[in-house]
């Protein structure tokens, strides 16, 4: 069956090498990710293919396997787009069910923080084999082209935003829409507040007659006020 | 129960005399296997390690690291990896067990033996680590004694398989694991040829251009021939008293990894 096991254990290796390299680049991401993993974490990743990467704590590193572990004290299983929107520290993945989460869910975020929280310094890895100037130059080069591309995109989100909200008017305005869900909200509070009040008045029985409830403000005027 | 025959080990004998075995192709008495066997080893010991980077292209490690993923071995756990060699298991299973366990390089082989702990030493493993010279058909040591017992590359030398089997049962603990890592049969008709081609025209080449020592890769290759295959080996565990026996296939079955409980 492909990938068969020697494949699967040279894509473990070639992973669990990458990730500690890059973790020797970030000393504290590196204890954090460590702490974090006190059970072995499995991944099952559903798409685009079928495989299983498992982490546990070594003495050197972190372990990277490709079989199932034996008593893993989490799994979280979906496609690796989900894992990689993960890594990038996009929290919702697990809240919104791109992920499943099986077993231990405080070690879950625990480990997504100290994925999150990771940072090599790659500035420190290039150094190693191009020398300080020109690794700090390029570095620099790289920063500045992440923070640009960051800059842009979030520029051009805001600028379609205004186009679609005041310029077309197809969709309305962000703090038009708050309003109206807040009203809608407040009207929901009310109606069940009523319905709950209904259920109090006796069936067929005239509103002169209807017996005082200690825990109930029978005072029409409060009904109002409520309503 | 040593004397005990079953009907696969007589099958995988390649002889029907109870006094002789198979060396290569060749049949030799069963006192003479282990002799020369040791000679082949002692021959090839220092280059033992830059050969099978060659010879495997360096997909040994992948093999090994399987192994080492499927055997279940945890911090605090025994394990013993019998023909040991050069001590690649040993070194993961080190780092697997921590201080608190214990991993023991088994060899026949003193020549292999005194390489493996060298290279050990050398890389600052030290602690968990024993060295026993020993006879992987007579183990010295105490029944129920492992979490783990590991055998690669080394059955296919060993004279009595069923014997050797029965004793790795005797001393793994009830629940323990078994892992043959071996030699085996392609499934592919044509990998099979190609992989006969390499293995009786470029590994006596590269034995004698490396090692200078062109017999023993004939041995190597001859020996593998003569090696049960997957479902026979995975009978003969069954034999010597192994539960839930599989193997996995790797690289197309030139190498198999047979897994088996102690009950």
């Amino acid at each position: 069956m492909f990938p068969g096991p020697t494949l699967l254990s040279a894509a473990s290796a070639i992973v669990e090498t990458a990730l500690n390299q890059a973790l020797e680049f970030d000393p504290a991401g590196r204890k954090a990710l460590l702490a974090a993993l006190t059970a072995p974490v499995q991944f099952d990743l559903t798409a685009p293919m079928a495989l299983t990467l498992t982490l546990t704590q070594g003495a050197k590193g972190v372990l990277v396997g490709s079989q199932p572990a034996t008593q893993p004290g989490l799994v979280m299983a979906g496609p690796a787009m989900a894992f990689y929107a993960m890594a990038s520290g996009d929290t919702g993945a697990i809240k919104d069910g791109r992920l499943s989460v099986r077993g231990d869910t405080a070690l879950a975020h625990q480990f997504q923080r100290a994925i999150a929280q990771l940072s090599p310094d790659w500035e420190a890895a290039m150094a190693r084999h191009l020398g300080d100037v020109p690794a700090h130059f390029l570095a620099k080069r790289l920063r500045n082209g992440v923070k640009w591309s960051r800059a842009a995109r979030h520029s051009m989100a805001s600028n379609l935003e205004e186009y679609l909200h005041e310029e077309t008017g197809a969709l309305p305005g962000r703090r038009e829409l708050e309003a109206t869900f807040q009203d809608i909200d407040a009207l929901s509070l009310r109606v069940e507040r009523l319905a709950a009040r209904v259920e109090f008045l006796p069936q067929n029985q005239p509103a002169s007659r209807l017996p005082s409830h200690p825990s109930e403000p029978s005072e029409p005027s409060e009904k109002q006020e409520n309503l | 129960m040593s004397d005990q025959q079953t009907p696969a080990s007589t099958a995988t004998s390649g002889s029907q005399h109870d006094d002789v075995t198979h060396f290569g192709f060749r049949d030799v008495p069963k006192s003479q296997k282990a002799g020369q066997v040791a000679e082949v080893f002692h021959s090839v010991a220092g280059k033992y390690d830059l050969m099978n980077d060659l010879m495997s292209m360096g997909v040994h490690r992948l093999w090994k690291r399987f192994t080492i993923e499927l055997s279940g071995v945890r911090p605090g756990h025994q394990v013993l990896d019998i023909a040991g060699g050069t001590g690649d298991l040993t070194m993961k299973f080190s780092d697997l067990v921590g201080p608190s366990g214990k991993v023991v390089l088994a060899d026949i082989n003193a020549s292999m033996l005194k390489v493996g702990r060298s290279r050990l030493a050398d890389r600052g493993y030290a602690g968990n680590i024993e060295y026993v010279q020993a006879d992987a058909e007579h183990l010295p040591f105490p029944d129920n004694s492992f979490n783990a017992v590991s055998i690669a590359f080394g059955l296919r030398n060993v004279t009595d398989k069923d014997q050797a089997l029965r004793d790795m049962a005797r001393v793994l603990k009830p629940g323990g694991k078994l892992m043959v890592l071996e030699f085996s049969k392609p499934s592919n008709p044509l990998l099979s040829k190609a992989y006969d081609t390499y293995s009786f025209t470029a590994l006596p080449f590269m034995g004698k251009l490396i090692a200078g020592d062109s017999e023993s890769y004939k041995y190597l290759a001859e020996s593998i021939r003569m090696h049960p295959d997957q479902d026979t080996l995975k009978g003969m565990m069954e034999t010597a008293g192994f539960a839930n026996c599989k193997y996995h296939n790797m690289t197309g079955g030139i190498v198999a990894l047979h897994v088996g409980i102690k009950p």
